[in-house]
């Protein structure tokens, strides 16, 4: 099984089919070991992406030459 | 002359013209009434009657005037107008000029709502299936509200307490008023031309039906529904419901709300992370403990010890059968011996050296008999040789042609058997037992009966 993951939604479900089919038991110890290892990457990479602290607040404005430009906002202050 | 048969004789013009002015002396009046063969021309004007059931008047409703109305009227609809009566000379009949319509019953804004509400519905614009649902883990928000609204500010606060990790960007547009539903809509569609916005929220605070009435407006519903990123709708109050409530992929009662369905994802998918992490590592470790107790259990098993038992066994059969055999080729060996030793003292018994010479003498008498026969066969076997030899040469052409016979041949070499195979002065080759004749045919003389 490829580690495919392009972004937080695949890596979950990848995670949960991960953990069904250890849960299952119905598994080599090989292929076990294989899946257990793919779900800790992938546990990562899910607890990485929540972690991402990012809270930015931005308010668009029109530019001279039509374009749209991201400024910094504050609530309370007047901009229109 | 009598008064009364002093007759003022109008002409038509003049008794319609008196008409006309009576009629607007009536000045500005409101009528109500229900409209019937209502027609709205190409050119932006209505015309219409308003009816009783006894009695109606037409009616025209001007682009200039008719341009403000927010709902659509139709056949059958009870409405009260504003206007003024008028006269139209050359047609001979009258009509009120509508300034101003409004429903009975229903408020006009109300009836627009539920006009518009209905025409989209059938288009589809509400379905189910048409809906996409958020993404799972939001990052980037796109805001389409006042930047000094109430409404941007309650999602700010909401949003800080819950320490959302989330980019907002802002819209600004106007809420209320005209052009605003222009401007709601060109933000919706700007946050569709970018590519990193995952979730868009349009929004405003409470307020009545005509604060809120740019998200009722056509332009906005179909900005909204032609938005491929997912739209949640958050205007007024949780009792509040507009058009584009209808038409969002989700409806949150208030902004506030908006906020918590965009950010409240982070901590339930961090506590499902977390559980399934464990269940990970707890899946793994039972996985090993029930392989472990069941090779311990193997091991521990009769099958396992069983085989050094079952070797013992047969060591001890081994030992046992090499045992007999042992013993038996023992008694054999004794037997044997034993029977050597008869076998010598009959042995003894017998004089050797006469029966090597009895033999002997029986060999040589056969091999004379042998050497008879063989002489014997050889004879015959000449004898009758020497009789086909003879024979044989008898019958050799050389033979007959020694006792004076010849062979005759044709110029062809073909033999001549027949004197009719040749006639007079043909050449022939005569073959005789020694040397060779050229002949020619003298004469033929047949045989009688040839």
């Amino acid at each position: 099984m490829e580690l495919k993951v392009k972004d937080f939604e695949s890596a979950l479900k990848s995670l949960e089919e991960i953990v069904s089919q250890l849960e299952g038991g119905d598994l080599t110890l090989d292929r076990a070991l294989e899946l257990f290892e793919q779900g800790v990457k992938l546990s990562r990479f899910c607890s990485d992406k929540l972690e991402e602290a990012e809270r930015k607040v931005e308010v668009l404005t029109r530019a001279a030459d039509g374009t749209m430009k991201e400024t910094p906002f504050s609530p309370g202050a007047e901009s229109e | 002359m009598d008064l009364f048969d002093q007759r003022k004789i109008y002409t038509v013009l003049e008794i319609t013209s008196e008409i006309k002015r009576a009629l607007e002396k009536f000045g500005i009046l409101w009528i109500q009434g229900e409209i019937s063969n209502f027609k709205h021309h190409s050119s932006g004007h209505m015309y219409f009657s308003l009816k009783d059931d006894r009695a109606q008047i037409k009616a025209a409703f001007f682009r200039n005037n008719n341009c403000l109305l927010k709902f659509r009227p139709e056949d059958g609809l009870e409405v009260l107008v504003r206007g003024r009566l008028s006269a139209y000379e050359p047609r001979g009949d009258y009509q009120v000029i509508v300034e101003y319509m409004e429903p009975r019953g229903l408020g006009s804004l109300q009836l627009a709502f539920e006009q518009l509400k209905e025409k989209l519905r059938k288009e589809g614009f509400f379905d189910e299936a048409h809906k996409v649902p958020l993404p799972l883990l939001p990052r980037k928000i796109g805001v389409v509200t006042s930047p000094t609204g109430a409404a941007i500010q309650d999602m700010l606060r909401i949003l800080k307490r819950r320490n959302a990790s989330l980019h907002i960007l802002i819209f600004p547009a106007r809420v209320q008023g005209a052009g605003a539903a222009e401007e709601i809509a060109s933000g919706v569609r700007y946050f569709n031309t970018r590519d990193d916005i995952d979730v868009v929220i349009v929004g405003r605070g409470g307020g009545s039906i005509e604060d809120l009435w740019a998200f009722n407006e056509e332009i906005v519903a179909r900005a909204i529904y032609s938005s491929d990123v997912p739209v949640i709708s958050a205007v007024g109050h949780e009792v509040d419901f507009t058009i584009a409530d209808f038409v969002a992929d989700l409806r949150a009662p208030t902004p506030s709300a908006a906020a918590e369905m965009v950010s409240g994802a982070r901590e339930e998918l961090l506590s499902t992370v977390q559980s399934l992490s464990g269940r990970l590592s707890q899946s793994a470790r039972l996985f090993l403990e029930r392989r472990r107790s069941a090779l311990e259990r193997l091991a521990r098993s009769r099958a396992f010890n069983a085989a050094p038992n079952m070797i013992r066994d047969l060591e001890q059969r081994f030992d046992e059968a090499a045992l007999r055999m042992q013993q038996a080729v023992t008694r054999f060996a004794t037997s044997l011996r034993h029977s050597e030793r008869v076998m010598l003292a009959r042995l003894a018994g017998i004089d050797l050296r006469l029966l090597i010479r009895s033999k002997s003498e029986r060999l040589s008498r056969s091999r004379q008999l042998l050497n008879a026969n063989l002489r014997a066969g050889l004879q015959q076997q000449r004898a009758r040789i020497e009789l086909a030899a003879g024979r044989l040469n008898a019958l050799s052409p050389l033979a007959i042609l020694a006792r004076g016979y010849a062979i005759c041949r044709d110029a062809r070499g073909v033999l001549v058997r027949y004197a009719g195979s040749v006639t007079a002065g043909d050449g022939v080759r005569v073959t005789l037992a020694k040397g060779e004749l050229d002949c020619r045919v003298e004469g033929v003389r047949l045989q009688p009966g040839d």
